[in-house]
């Protein structure tokens, strides 16, 4: 494990309130069952507006769908806050966890494409004639959304197999995940 | 009552398979597909109660029933990952009751589902589909819950073994 993820895992516990709270008898599984509730607001809202880029139901106009969005950022939204619940909760479970990483880094890339859809990719779909198959760049677009974010639920749902124990250094490895080392 | 029937289950070569194979492709990878299906059926559906109850206007709700065939995939790749995941641990699916209430909850929002497809054609949308619009996304909702608390209210992991 590197410095840097030290002084994050120490950062992020540094949260204790927010840590208290989660600690209670059901604010974990409440907060888990708003995540997955989140999740489905984004995945199907976000999910109807890419395959749309992909060019199902190509004749109905694509600002039209546009109004869709709102909720898979209200999805991400309650997912942000409960996800960072989590990870102020137990750090160490996230910080020096690969299924967690992974999920981060296609989080980052998935922001990398919304930001090319909206500075390049937007304007030429708008004026793209409505009924036209949509331009390349938008099916582009549309199936690295769909593909991120359906790789993001996946390395959610592997955080638990990659949780990291806490370990004697000297000790066996533990099977995938790597040792906190005391 | 059901425990010899538990223990027949829980010995035969695919659960056993599914319960200690260390691969990413079985026990994590099925759970994995199981929530990426609840993604787009659940997902699907409920963009197309906010559609019903009036966002998107401009988009037709028979544009919507054109996704069919996407909710079904979501459907059908739940029910196989949802009978592996019950084969793996049968025990603690069945002894829980709110593992039936999570069953129950599916088939009515299915059922919702069904009826809001069939009106999917008028261009009118009328009260009483916009008051399934709402139960769906109740009903989702509760579902999503009533299966994320599985892990939590279980009282028996095995035959041998109870819920820590």
């Amino acid at each position: 494990m590197s410095a840097f993820q030290v002084q994050l895992e120490a950062l992020l516990a540094s949260f204790t309130n927010v840590a208290a709270f989660m600690q209670l008898h059901w604010s974990w599984p409440a907060a888990e069952s708003l995540h997955f509730i989140g999740l489905t607001l984004l995945m199907g809202s976000i999910g109807a507006w890419d395959l749309r880029l992909l060019g199902f139901m190509s004749e109905v106009p694509v600002t039209a769908f546009h109004r869709l969005v709102p909720f898979a950022v209200l999805g991400f939204g309650i997912n942000a806050a409960t996800g960072a619940m989590f990870l102020v909760t137990f750090p160490n479970q996230y910080v020096y966890n690969a299924a967690f990483h992974l999920k981060v880094l296609c989080l980052l890339l998935a922001g990398a494409n919304v930001l090319f859809f909206y500075l390049v990719v937007f304007r030429r779909l708008r004026d793209a004639v409505p009924g036209s198959p949509p331009p390349a760049l938008a099916r582009l677009s549309g199936a690295i959304s769909l593909c991120l974010w359906i790789t993001v639920i996946v390395c959610g749902r592997m955080i638990t197999f990659f949780r990291p124990a806490i370990c004697d250094p000297d000790g066996p490895v533990a099977f995938i995940a790597d040792c906190i080392v005391r | 009552m059901f425990d010899p029937f538990f223990t027949w289950l829980e010995t035969t070569t695919l659960s056993l398979w599914l319960v200690e194979s260390p691969s990413l492709f079985a026990f994590p990878g099925i759970l994995a597909a199981h929530t990426v299906g609840l993604g787009l059926l659940a997902g699907l559906s409920a963009a197309f109660d906010l559609r019903l109850l009036g966002v998107a206007r401009g988009v037709p709700p028979a544009a919507f029933a054109r996704l069919r065939p996407v909710m079904l995939f979501g459907f059908w790749l739940n029910l196989a990952t949802g009978l592996l995941l019950v084969l793996a641990y049968p025990t603690k699916a069945l002894t829980n009751p709110v593992f039936y209430l999570k069953l129950g909850l599916i088939a009515v929002a299915l059922v919702v589902l069904r009826a809001q497809l069939r009106v999917a054609h008028e261009s009118l949308v009328s009260p009483r589909t916009k008051r399934l619009a709402v139960v769906s996304l109740v009903v989702w909702a509760a579902a999503i819950s009533a299966g994320r608390l599985l892990a939590y209210t279980c009282t028996r992991l095995t035959v041998e073994y109870r819920c820590s």
